[in-house]
């Protein structure tokens, strides 16, 4: 059977002993919950319950569409101390001689900001009516001047909110990706030495093809796992434009920036996968290891690259978008949130998929002495002997 | 004969130590060959060698294999079981035995034909689906040895098969050996339990410190056994045994392993008889056995005279 065959063969075993259609579908359930809790908090936020202000002498309009009510009020401040006691308005408001506005209430007003937007639109109209001005006249004083800008290229609009969203939303499932395949990676790896499972693969398979086969498997149930939540994430962005109106990004639906993502997706879990195969094929145990700690670096460019969200196409994102180890999310952000040019996009993948393809063959030369190596840790120093030793 | 492996002079170092030094032999087609010897006397680490999982730093191993000579042994025509073993353990059996069977290159069904036959025959079946770490220790080694062998090998290596199983489970593991051997199959057998590898080694080569200290065909090394009658006496409370120092038939005296025992060795060519009468009216005795020469006794003298002629050297 030849090394590839094997190495399939690895990545349909390593990704079934990790998939399960419960646990899927209990990610699904989890999402599909979360969505109602946050849709039924909107709703309650946005259509609670309406609060009733009760003016004397005043003429106070509330706000189209809000919560706020105004009712008059009685002239007797027995009869007004009644309606606050019986809750039937929240509040008392009257004008003072000094002309400030007073509010009685029983309890704390959390209604305060949309009555002082009504009171100050009421001022303004009385101000208006004092110096004889019309609605109309204030509107042409107070107009702002004109300016439209025109890009060349109509891909190049600026970024706006969803973009951004999505782009953040993008990293965090890229780091998700990458920390979930580590997980396993190394609960398997370190398992099957402690299993002494080691001896009896190696005997069979050339250890190349056995790393292959888990960077393969695991990386691609991390994926599948991310693609759930993904399925997810649309089912609530679905919701999300009856429920709040937002609108999916249309750089979503150009396939070939799809394509992108997900090529960067897999060579990031194919060059990180390798990285974390080839540490932990050297962790002895992981529950007394102080190397564990080591497995969490690759943390730190990942998290550089959110500095892409605010200047796309600023110097340092674009080095950290050429940059292997920055690259897989750096660049797919500038993709999203900008329009970098063909060649840089062509250039950042193929060092990328070389970064990937010199990870893999290091990793294998770690794991190949890594594996059968029982009651002692290699050192740096060991590791940079295996990985650089001629004639492997 | 053509040898089915030819070992030329090997060696390997692991941190400046010396684990196997200038060994040479042979395994013929067919045979049960024994690599025998003491804990860190290097067998693990020349099957290791022998299967590719590391390299000599010296020397050559050539396998003749349907006509061709390589340096290694192909996977799909060779098993390992090897000493420092273990399964998945939160993967039902069945699935394990296939895995491993398509692993060594056999189909999907085949592979699970074979699993299912093997499962059969060893009294697993009705547990198949159950994950390993369901079985006992037994019955997990037998699914080892099955993932092992499931692709009918030409040549089997197995590297301590006997440790940690009971005597069932040994006689068990015997019994799968002289049926692999009925086969076919060429088995290089590692252990350090002597009494049971001679039952089923065709030729044996023990090791120690890394290197030969003996080898030949089990009727060869009995008839290097000492010959001398050996006799065990269990004795009364309080009696002791140098009376027995004194008999003129006596070669050597030692304490026995128990409370009240003693072994006694007689000159060659003593009668047994007559020191027995003797023997009987000086010393209270509670019972009397004799033991048959074993090659386990030729082994220990081997090695402890290996030991200690190394010894001499280093001093």
């Amino acid at each position: 059977m030849s090394p590839r065959r094997q190495a399939l063969l690895v990545a349909g075993w390593e990704f079934r002993r990790y998939f399960k259609w419960k646990d899927q579908v209990a990610g699904l359930v989890i999402f599909a919950v979360l969505g109602l809790i946050g849709y039924g908090a909107s709703r309650l936020a946005t259509g609670g319950r309406v609060v009733t202000v009760a003016a004397t002498g005043i003429e106070l309009v509330a706000a189209e569409g809000g919560r706020m009510r105004v009712v008059p009020a009685p002239a007797d401040s027995a009869g007004q101390e009644a309606l606050l006691d019986t809750g039937d308005v929240d509040g008392i408001l009257h004008r003072r001689a000094d002309g400030a506005f007073e509010l009685k209430v029983r309890k704390d007003p959390r209604f305060l900001p949309e009555l002082r937007a009504a009171l100050a639109d009421l001022e303004r109209r009385e101000r208006m009516s004092a110096a004889g001005i019309s609605e109309t006249q204030l509107a042409v004083i107070l107009a702002p001047p004109r300016l439209e800008v025109r890009f060349g290229d109509p891909a190049r609009q600026r970024a706006g909110r969803a973009e951004r969203l999505v782009a953040a939303v993008f990293l965090f499932l890229v780091i998700l990706a990458v920390f979930t395949s580590m997980a396993y990676l190394l609960t398997g790896i370190t398992g099957e030495k402690q299993l002494r499972v080691t001896e009896s693969i190696t005997a069979i398979i050339p250890p190349q093809a056995w790393i292959d086969g888990k960077i393969l498997g695991i990386g691609a149930y991390a994926m599948t796992t991310i693609l759930n939540m993904m399925v997810g994430g649309v089912l609530l962005a679905v919701l999300g434009t009856y429920a709040w109106g937002f609108v999916i990004p249309d750089v979503f639906v150009r396939p070939a920036v799809l394509l992108l993502l997900v090529a960067y997706s897999l060579l990031a879990l194919a060059m990180w996968n390798a990285a974390f195969a080839a540490f932990a094929s050297t962790i002895d145990d992981p529950n007394t290891s102080t190397r564990t700690s080591v497995m969490f670096l690759p943390m730190l460019p990942l998290v550089m690259t959110f500095g892409v969200l605010r200047d796309p196409d600023g110097l340092a994102s674009r080095v950290m978008s050429l940059v292997p180890l920055t690259s897989p999310s750096a660049m797919p952000m500038r993709v999203i949130l900008s329009n970098p040019g063909a060649a840089e996009i062509a250039a950042s993948l193929a060092l990328l998929a070389a970064m990937a393809w010199l990870f893999r063959r290091l990793a294998g030369r770690v794991f190949e002495v890594g594996m059968l190596m029982y009651g002692k840790e290699p050192t740096l120093r060991e590791m940079w002997r295996w990985m650089t030793a001629p004639g492997r | 004969m053509l040898p089915l492996v030819r070992v030329d002079r090997i060696a390997k170092t692991f941190a400046g130590r010396r684990a196997v030094d200038d060994l040479s032999f042979q395994v013929l087609p067919g045979e049960v060959f024994s690599l025998l010897g003491p804990n860190g006397a290097g067998k693990s680490t020349t099957v290791r060698m022998l299967i590719g999982v590391i390299r000599p730093d010296e020397g050559e191993i050539a396998v003749s294999l349907d006509g061709k000579v390589s340096g290694v042994l192909p996977a799909a025509r060779s098993a390992y079981l090897p000493e420092d073993r273990g399964l998945y353990r939160e993967i039902p059996v069945l699935r394990t035995l296939v895995y491993f069977g398509r692993l060594r290159g056999l189909e999907k069904d085949e592979a699970t034909r074979r699993a299912l036959a093997w499962l059969e025959r060893v009294d697993l079946l009705d547990r198949k689906d159950e994950r390993v770490d369901a079985l006992s220790k037994g019955n997990q080694q037998r699914v080892q040895l099955i993932a092992a062998i499931i692709h009918r090998p030409l040549l089997a290596i197995l590297d301590e098969p006997f440790a940690g199983l009971d005597p069932l489970s040994q006689e068990f593991f015997l019994d799968l050996v002289r049926e692999l051997r009925r086969d076919g199959t060429t088995i290089v057998l590692c252990a350090h339990q002597m009494d049971l590898v001679e039952r089923v080694a065709d030729r044996v080569l023990l090791m120690n410190r890394g290197r030969e200290i003996l080898s030949g065909s089990v009727p060869e090394l009995h008839a290097t056994i000492d010959a001398r009658p050996h006799i065990r006496f269990n004795l009364d409370e309080g009696a002791s045994g140098s009376a027995f120092t004194d008999d003129p038939d006596v070669d050597s005296v030692s304490a026995g392993e128990g409370a009240g025992e003693v072994s006694v060795r007689l000159r060659p060519g003593s009668a047994v008889s007559g020191f027995l009468a003797r023997a009987v009216g000086r010393v209270p005795v509670r019972s009397i056995s004799t033991e048959p020469p074993r090659l386990h006794d030729v082994f220990v003298r081997a090695v402890r005279e290996d030991d200690a002629r190394r010894g001499d050297f280093a001093s």
